[in-house]
């Protein structure tokens, strides 16, 4: 699923590691995201919303 | 744009996060050398004539102190620090894992037959439960190495 945490975390200019330990996730799981290789669960990706302070689908979409 | 609150004192997510990885690289270190020291164990102090590696295991003889004290070590590294590990591990570690497992379920279900259809055609030694259980963890390392590298 395409997403876009990268531009996101870019903006913010955090890192993957520093966004992992945001999430409280390995910079591999973030990294696993961020190239559209990994979906997060449902509660990741709602935890991922409220750090962005975004809905979920303005953040991931399977249509992308 | 730096959020002022990160600097260079880790936030409560991040010093969590390194705390669990700390303990699961200990933890996995520590499995190590506990199945290091089964094997040590089990190889200078059998009284028979088996080999946990080549198959005649059931030759193995140990004292019952000695014996129980393997299997609780066993139990350790092959049923608790695993289902520790599990328990710490996020998304993705849970996917890899569950390719890794994936992988060690289908080596030993397609593994067996395989080789005692070989065995019965004269090609390999007979099935044994030490191979059968080495197939299975090598599957396993190999499934969760191959799922590292492409997830």
């Amino acid at each position: 699923m395409k997403n876009r945490l990268k531009v996101l975390r870019a903006e913010r200019d955090w890192s993957q590691a520093e966004l992992a330990g945001r999430l409280d996730v390995s910079r591999q799981a973030v990294n696993a995201i961020e190239t559209g290789k990994h979906d997060p669960s449902l509660p990741l990706a709602f935890r991922i919303a409220r750090l962005f302070d975004m809905r979920i689908e303005e953040i991931f979409d399977d249509e992308l | 744009m730096t959020d002022p609150n990160l600097g260079s004192d880790p936030g409560p997510g991040e010093a969590r996060l390194r705390q669990r990885q700390r303990v699961q690289v200990i933890t996995m270190f520590a499995a190590a050398a506990l199945a290091g020291g089964i094997g040590f164990l089990t190889g200078y102090f059998d009284q028979g004539d088996g080999n946990l590696l080549l198959g005649d295991w059931n030759k193995l003889k140990l004292s019952p102190a000695l014996a129980v004290l393997i299997a609780a070590l066993s139990i350790t590294v092959f049923l608790i620090v695993p289902i520790q590990n599990m328990r710490k591990a996020d998304d993705y570690q849970r996917e890899v894992s569950l390719v890794a497992f994936t992988g060690g379920f289908f080596a030993v279900t397609a593994g067996f037959p395989v080789w005692a259809a070989l065995y019965a055609g004269g090609f390999v030694p007979p099935p044994h439960a030490f191979g059968v259980f080495a197939i299975a963890y090598v599957a396993m390392l190999a499934s969760f190495l191959y799922a590292r590298w492409k997830i």
